[in-house]
């Protein structure tokens, strides 16, 4: 039985990720990517799986997104 | 009109997997084969038999150790694998032109020196309490690797690159499956099965010792290989 | 039908978030663009496997002095640990590939990769 408050977080995933689907701007999308993994942690650390919540916030907040503007920073910034 | 037909045949195909979550038995039930097989056995003898008391970190050291190992394995193979593609072109290019770059504002300069000896002692706090407290290798390794990257983009990139040392770096890169093979090894010799951790009440000392090599061993290979990636890959 | 829709979220939200970035890897041009649709995939597939084991009221499974029984189970929990950072790995080889073909091919849209063959 889900709260309001994991339900609120999970909807808030599903637009978090629609936008990143959408955006043309690359820049942008890995930083609302950042954010996605930000609520992802949020969502865990509520549910009772801490040491998950820990990996995902320090290696995909921090260096999944540092590694994508470095890609982004060598190549293009917009999708055509 | 590509998009319209993968968008109609995705919801084509999501209709029985939502029907399937639905139909899954209610979130939070105690009576399903996850909660009662496997985890039940280990919830309850973990702390005594395994060496620590975070149960997470006892299932994949000791009872799924071998597991971790490949994991380790894949992770010191794919990096190396990146290093190799990115390797050739950094190193002609260090050899003909200087990396010029943008310094940072002296406020960005300012707060990344002031927070950087504590986050280096965070790091290293969650390495090694990760035994009895949310942490462990892993989530130690990307935070020190994470501040080397800091450090290298708010300051001088060839001085934190100076930080680690010419001769000791693909040792220092391999330390996490050097650590789990020489700690499998000692289980070889101690009980006669490989990454066997000694069972016993006496040894208790010695099974804790093993798991806190281990991921001394993960953190700081994980840590150096994030730092030399970052090198790498802005070097281009 | 509905009922257990609300009382599964946990398990729906994620296969919803699976099939959006599926659409992103096929339908989207940009290499860079495809690998964030994979990541979306991943830790979709992530949140699936955890949400499997929590309970009503669990708490974290660590033996400290001040923990009572009803436990999440740990055992998917350290099975995704393992993926999270093999997830990681793959993508830094992915994006290290990108950097390269865009040095020499000057583009990284896959129509026009594909028209350069």
């Amino acid at each position: 039985m889900s709260s309001i408050f994991d339900a609120t977080l999970l909807l808030l995933l599903v637009a978090i990720a629609l936008v990143v689907a959408r955006t043309k701007d690359l820049l942008a999308a890995s930083i609302i990517f950042s954010a996605y993994s930000l609520v992802l942690c949020l969502l865990w650390t509520h549910r009772g799986a801490p040491d998950v919540a820990m990996t995902e916030a320090a290696v995909g907040a921090g260096i999944t997104t540092v590694f994508f503007l470095v890609a982004i920073s060598k190549t293009v910034r917009r999708e055509k | 009109m590509k998009k319209a037909l993968v968008t109609a045949l995705l919801i084509i195909a999501a209709i029985p997997f939502l029907f399937a979550a639905a139909a899954l038995p209610p979130h939070g039930d105690p009576n399903t084969p996850v909660q009662t097989g496997a985890s039940a056995y280990y919830l309850e003898h973990g702390a005594e038999e395994a060496g620590a008391e975070n149960i997470v970190t006892d299932v994949i050291l000791n009872y799924r150790g071998l597991d971790t190992n490949g994991e380790v394995t894949v992770i010191f193979t794919g990096f190396a694998a990146a290093f190799a593609v990115l390797l050739p072109i950094s190193l002609i290019r260090s050899r003909t032109e200087p990396v010029s770059e943008l310094p940072a504002s002296p406020v960005v300069r300012f707060a990344v020196r002031l927070l950087a000896p504590f986050t280096a002692l965070f790091s290293i706090y969650v390495i090694l309490y990760g035994h009895v407290s949310p942490g462990g290798g892993f989530q130690g390794g990307a935070i020190l690797g994470g501040l080397f990257i800091v450090l290298s983009a708010a300051l001088d990139p060839a001085r934190i690159r100076r930080l680690i040392p010419r001769q000791a770096g693909p040792w220092l890169r391999a330390a996490a499956p050097i650590a789990f093979v020489s700690m499998g090894i000692l289980g070889l010799i101690l009980t006669g099965s490989y990454l066997g951790f000694p069972t016993s009440e006496a040894q208790s000392a010695v099974r804790t010792g093993m798991l806190i090599v281990i991921e001394i061993g993960i953190g700081v290979g994980g840590a150096v290989i994030f730092a030399t990636l970052f090198s790498e890959m802005e070097a281009q | 039908m509905f009922a257990s829709v609300w009382t599964n979220l946990d398990y729906v939200v994620p296969v919803v978030l699976f099939f959006i970035g599926l659409y992103v890897i096929i339908a989207k041009n940009n290499l860079i663009k495809k690998f964030l649709g994979l990541n979306i995939m991943e830790t979709a597939i992530f949140s699936f496997v955890i949400a499997l084991g929590v309970l009503d009221g669990g708490t974290p499974p660590i033996m400290g002095p001040d923990a009572h029984p009803p436990y999440t189970s740990p055992l998917p929990q350290a099975l995704i640990l393992t993926g999270i950072v093999v997830a990681v790995s793959t993508t830094a080889l992915a994006l290290s590939l990108i950097i390269r073909i865009y040095q020499q091919r000057g583009t990284i849209e896959a129509d026009e990769l594909r028209e350069m063959e």
